[in-house]
């Protein structure tokens, strides 16, 4: 499919060009079957100061993933050992980014995906049956429906299970041995029933921690696995800047011709920062709400802002209607939620449009849809 | 190398950079002396401890050991307030100092330390900054002057490093063992003067390194005038700063001229944890146990001691984890080793080291979500990591005279040392002489706060507990921090005893209440300091006068009366007199004053009275007496009166003879016959009253009639109400005079006292129906609750 058809282009094809120039000029020794060296992984995920030589020219590197580069270090050696790798963290924290930026890098494809449900059974994560030709032909590899799994351990590729946790504790068991012993038994195939993982097959699973309706995962499933904890952003820098860049890749992919104003996105990350942290910069005490504060929380709630801003105010963002979204954003769960950020405004942002004015006071007046 | 004409020779000078805690740089400087011979060596630190040298490199000396220095300022040359300062300098077995002087010491070369005496420093060093930033351990080592810059910050980012430790870990450590000794010195001088580059002149001087280094660099000059090869072991940082001083040729310095008896300098036994702790202030070097196998493995000359030492560690903690509860499989190690590996190549380090251990026991040996309850391999690595080890001194080592005289006293005692197990010991005080010696010692050892022992039971004169008790059972325990705790103190005086007059002395400073002074005056009464007592006497005397607290002065007095009371018993002579009269009068001053005292303060209030009245009954305070009553009468002549003081004082004034009897009933009948509101008041005067005569109501029939004609006046709400007053008004009684005035009260109602204490008889059938109906209740309660 062409890459502009599709809603969310897959990081391999969004970042063709630097796929191919990183492997253009990669030196660095690879682990079988892998695309790129782990060095190369690295320098595509967390960026290159200066640009690579690609085959049509010099590519720029742009950095993918904030926070905490000595963990992508780790992910990218798990990967290339014996061991899955694990994401677990908050909801809203880039694990799912990061496992697409790790399997695109390492494998070429961040498509071989299991999404894990309540529903999830076991054949949807080794095998299941075409059956028209397993009743016509009896049980062969063309009747054979190969799942994620099977694909990765055929092809030596990365399979990544999204939401491990969300699908019952007995068929997430399911992967114990094909884990340790890197073969998948299909008895139904008799002597040929025995499929062995290529070198370079690996598993990135993202798990959730604080969400309902999670399972707890088998010790026995956990010791192959190499567990990496992903926190949220703890830098307001930071988070301004992931916002400003995420929402105008996003712009950008829809087509929505409108700069991302700086200012807004400062406000915006801030007011997350506070609420998630608990204490304002000026030091005031805050409740926090039990929604979740994420990053990816506050890019959705900016873009939505801005895409509102160029559809209907003639490319002018509002403040007023990024109060109305972050209000939609946060009373999600629970009253009390609203009754927290109608808190929050009354005492920090309050404070803050006495001392700073501007944007601030605007943003203070706008707490009116706080209702 | 630099080179110094002298004489007709030329003096050749070579300058180690180093930092403090350093395999790599240890490595180098003890390899440069191997091969250079240097004819003399000289290291940065104090030079008042060069005499300590011999010691430390005694082979039956074993770092972790410490150099502590202390300074008493008597002659304010650092500040006003002329206070006390110490500091420590620790040192392992790769500390390049140590490892510098152990080698000189082996070649027979002579050795010394270059630096400014630990005063001066202390008197070029501006408040806040460097060793005197306000801390509880001074550490004399400046590594962090190579870590704080922004320069350095920049460059940990760009390399992509955690933080200054790591990147200097990779980049010195691991890749300076493998390049030859100039290369190294010239990485090191690059980098310590990008870092002193970017830090501004002005800290420079108000940390006082310039002037440490025109120090430095003038001992260096002056042994290039007798020797001819120099070495001068220096930190980093200093290195560039001493070397363009020489350059420029003579360097001057005016030095304060600290008194040799102001400074103390000492050898300590050190832990490794001690040394890790130090590094809260980002000094020296974190890990001190993982580094100490590098440094063994460099010895043992291994070809990788970095990946040796981590496949180590990961087996080391794997076994802590598995001795706790934590599950952890041998593959959980093996897979921690090949992380360690991977991340070594992908950062491009030669071998893992302490960073690629961390990384690699977070990612293999953490199951699940890392967080408090996940943690434990982290807990134990950072145990392996910081280590147990203890260093020992030899023999010869100079102990400091306070732990001398501890041991002296410990041994005189009997009290057990040199074992940590928990000893008890039971002190007949008042009996044996000796006991209360031991009772003192101990006492003392508590108010130096060394950890060393705890009074489990006995007299408590500061709680004022236990008075009747004639024992004192006291458990002790002996171990390593209770020298540390007595070397930390060890500036206030030679011996134990010397130490608390001071800490006494300096406490008192402090501390401006009378109250607090009382308080310690009654320590410095059990610790038995009665002959260095006089400055301490002095200033709880001046505290008294100062203070204008009534309650304050009140608890002071009730010290002091204690302390007189005990005094004989303790065979103490310490004179309270004097201390009570400022006590007497200030309070007769300020009770006046009182009269209008809340209601939870009344007793507090009422006791102080009787204390004083008390007090002034005896023959020596006899002149204060009619002062006191004065005192009393202005307070009852105020009219917002406290109705419990009222009673109180009007109690003292009628068996001091100044109230009759009459006047007695008269303020009671105001009472009784007052608003309503008076009214309620009664009960807490009569309490009042009752607390100081109340043999009142024994004289004459009044009291209690009147008392009756009160109660009848109440409605049953306020009776109620002030019912709880009366029964404490009543409990000052006897059961003896309870009885009397009961019998009093009977008489009013025609009745006999004996007739109180008829019963009327109460009938077996009653008894009966009681236990049936009990019976009953229970065979009901336990019966299942049917149908709901």
């Amino acid at each position: 499919m062409n890459a502009e058809l599709q809603m969310k282009p897959p990081v391999e094809v969004r970042y063709r060009q630097e796929l191919e120039a990183l492997k253009n000029s990669d030196t660095g020794k690879k682990p079988l079957n892998w695309q790129l060296s782990p060095r190369a992984v690295r320098t595509f995920i967390l960026g290159s100061s200066k640009p690579v030589h690609g085959k049509d020219g010099d590519v720029e590197i742009t950095r993918k993933y904030y926070g905490n580069d000595t963990l992508v270090e780790r992910c990218i050696v798990t990967l290339a050992g014996n061991r899955g790798l694990m994401l677990v963290g908050e909801p809203g924290t880039a694990k799912t980014m990061l496992s697409e930026l790790l399997s695109a890098a390492v494998s070429g494809v961040s498509t071989n995906t299991i999404q894990g449900t309540a529903g999830t059974t076991e054949d949807m994560i080794k095998y299941s049956w075409n059956y028209a030709l397993l009743l016509d032909r009896g049980p062969s590899r063309e009747a054979l429906v190969p799942s994620p799994l099977y694909v990765g351990m055929e092809k030596g590729i990365i399979t990544r299970f999204e939401e491990i946790t969300r699908t019952p504790a007995e068929i997430q068991d399911s992967m114990i041995s094909v884990m340790s012993d890197k073969v998948l038994n299909i008895p139904e195939l008799g002597d040929e029933g025995l499929l062995f993982a290529r070198p370079g097959f690996n598993v990135i699973g993202t798990a959730n921690t604080r969400d309902k309706g999670v399972n707890e995962m088998s010790s026995a499933l956990k010791r192959r696995f190499n567990f990496e904890t992903v926190l949220p952003v703890r830098d307001v820098a930071l988070e301004k800047q992931i916002i400003v860049q995420e929402v105008s890749k996003l712009a950008q992919e829809n087509q929505i011709e409108m700069e991302v104003d700086e200012d807004v996105a400062e406000l915006l990350a801030s007011t997350y920062h506070e609420l998630r942290e608990g204490v304002s910069s000026y030091g005031h005490r805050i409740d926090r709400p039990a929604a979740v504060m994420s990053t990816a929380e506050a890019v959705s709630v900016f873009y939505q802002t801005m895409i509102t801003g160029y559809y209907y105010d003639d490319g002018q963002i509002s403040v007023d209607c990024m109060v109305q979204n972050l209000l939609g954003a946060v009373a999600k769960e629970n009253r009390d939620d609203l009754e927290k950020v109608r808190g929050y405004f009354n005492t920090v942002i309050k404070d803050k449009s006495s001392r700073e004015g501007g944007l601030w006071t605007r943003y203070y007046e706008a707490r009116k849809w706080l209702r | 190398m630099d080179q110094v004409l002298r004489g007709q020779e030329v003096a050749e000078i070579r300058y180690m950079p180093v930092r403090h805690h350093s395999p790599a740089c240890a490595y180098h400087v003890r390899q440069l002396i191997r091969e250079w011979e240097p004819d003399c060596v000289l290291i940065e630190g104090p030079e008042n401890a060069s005499r300590l040298i011999p010691v430390m490199v005694h082979q039956d000396t074993a770092a972790p050991f410490a150099i502590y220095y202390s300074y008493r300022d008597s002659k304010g040359y650092v500040s006003e307030e002329k206070a006390d300062y110490r500091c420590y300098y620790p040192f392992l077995d790769y500390s390049p100092e140590l490892a510098a002087l152990r080698e000189a010491a082996a070649r027979g070369i002579p050795a010394r330390f270059i630096d400014l005496s630990y005063g001066e420093i202390l008197t070029a060093v501006r408040e806040g900054k460097g060793l005197r930033q306000g801390g509880e351990k001074n550490n004399y080592n400046d590594d962090y002057l190579l870590a704080r810059s922004a320069y350095i910050r920049r460059l940990c980012e760009k390399a992509g490093m955690r933080n200054f430790d790591e990147l200097w870990e990779k980049f010195f450590e691991q890749n300076g063992l493998y390049e030859d000794r100039d290369t190294f010195i010239s990485h090191m001088l690059d980098y310590c003067r990008q870092a002193r580059e970017s830090t501004p002149r002005e800290e420079l001087e108000e940390e006082g390194c310039l002037k440490r280094e025109r120090y430095m660099a003038r001992c260096i000059q002056e042994a290039a005038g007798s020797c001819r090869r120099v070495l001068a072991v220096t930190g980093g940082f200093h290195t560039p700063g001493i070397q363009e001083l020489l350059a420029e040729g003579d360097v001057k310095l005016k030095l304060t001229g600290i008194p040799e008896q102001d400074q103390g300098v000492f050898l300590l036994p050190y832990s490794m944890e001690a040394c890790a702790s130090l590094n809260g202030y980002a000094s020296g070097m974190p890990y001190p146990a993982f580094y100490q196998q590098i440094w063994e493995g460099i010895e043992a000359g291994r070809e990788r001691p970095y990946d040796e030492a981590v496949l180590n560690g990961l087996a080391a903690v794997g076994k802590m984890v598995r001795k706790g509860d934590g599950l952890l499989s041998s593959y959980d190690e093996i897979c921690g080793y090949s992380m360690a590996q991977g991340l070594a190549g992908l950062r491009n380090k030669r071998e893992p080291g302490a960073y690629e251990l961390y990384d690699s026991v977070l990612s293999s040996f953490v199951k699940g979500a890392w967080d408090l309850s996940t943690d434990q391999p982290l807990r134990c690595l950072q145990a392996y990591l910081t280590g147990r080890q203890t260093g020992k001194l030899c023999d010869q080592a100079e102990v400091p005279p306070i732990i001398q005289d501890f041991e002296k006293q410990c041994k005189a005692y009997k009290l057990k040392t040199g074992t940590t197990l928990e000893q008890e010991i039971t002190l007949d005080i008042f009996s044996s002489e000796k006991h209360r010696q031991v009772s003192m010692f101990l006492n003392q050892l508590v108010f130096l706060e060394t950890g060393f022992c705890k009074k489990k039971r006995g007299p408590d004169l500061q709680k004022k507990k236990d008075r009747n008790l004639i024992r004192e059972i006291w458990r002790y325990k002996w171990n390593a921090q209770v020298l540390a705790a007595l070397t930390d103190v060890s500036v206030y005086g030679a011996t134990v005893r010397e130490a608390c007059t001071a800490r006494a002395l300096q406490s008192m400073k402090e501390k401006t209440g009378g109250k607090e002074a009382a308080l310690l005056l009654t320590r410095v009464f059990e610790m038995g300091l009665e002959e260095q007592l006089e400055l301490v006497y002095g200033q709880v005397q001046r505290a008294l006068l100062e203070d204008e607290d009534f309650y304050s002065v009140a608890e002071a007095l009730s010290y002091l009366v204690l302390l007189r009371e005990m005094g004989e018993l303790y065979q103490s002579s310490i004179d309270t007199e004097p201390l009570l009269l400022i006590c007497l009068r200030k309070l007769t001053a300020l009770l006046p004053g009182m009269a209008g005292v809340q209601e939870e303060q009344t007793q507090a209030c009422m006791q102080v009275c009787k204390t004083l009245c008390q007090l002034t009954g005896q023959e020596a305070y006899a002149g204060e007496r009619e002062a006191l009553y004065q005192a009393f009468v202005r307070i009852t002549e105020q009219r917002d009166v406290n109705p419990g003081l009222d009673g109180c004082v009007r109690g003292i004034l009628y068996g001091a003879g100044l109230h009759s009897l009459e006047d007695i009933r008269k303020v009671c009948a105001g009472y009784l016959t007052g608003t309503h509101d008076q009214l309620m008041k009664s009960a807490s005067f009569f309490r009042g009253l009752f607390y100081t005569a109340r043999d009142l109501v024994f004289t004459g029939d009044g009291l209690v009639g009147t008392m009756d004609r009160l109660i009848r006046r109440l409605d049953s709400q306020s009776f109620m109400e002030l019912l709880p007053e009366f029964r404490m008004a009543f409990s000052y009684f006897t059961p003896r005079e309870i009885d009397q005035i009961a019998g009093q009260a009977a008489a009013l109602y025609g009745r006999k006292k004996k007739e109180l204490f008829a019963l009327k008889e109460v009938t077996p059938a009653v008894y009966d129906y009681g236990r049936r109906l009990d019976q009953l209740a229970v065979s009901m309660l336990a019966e299942p609750d049917e149908g709901g």
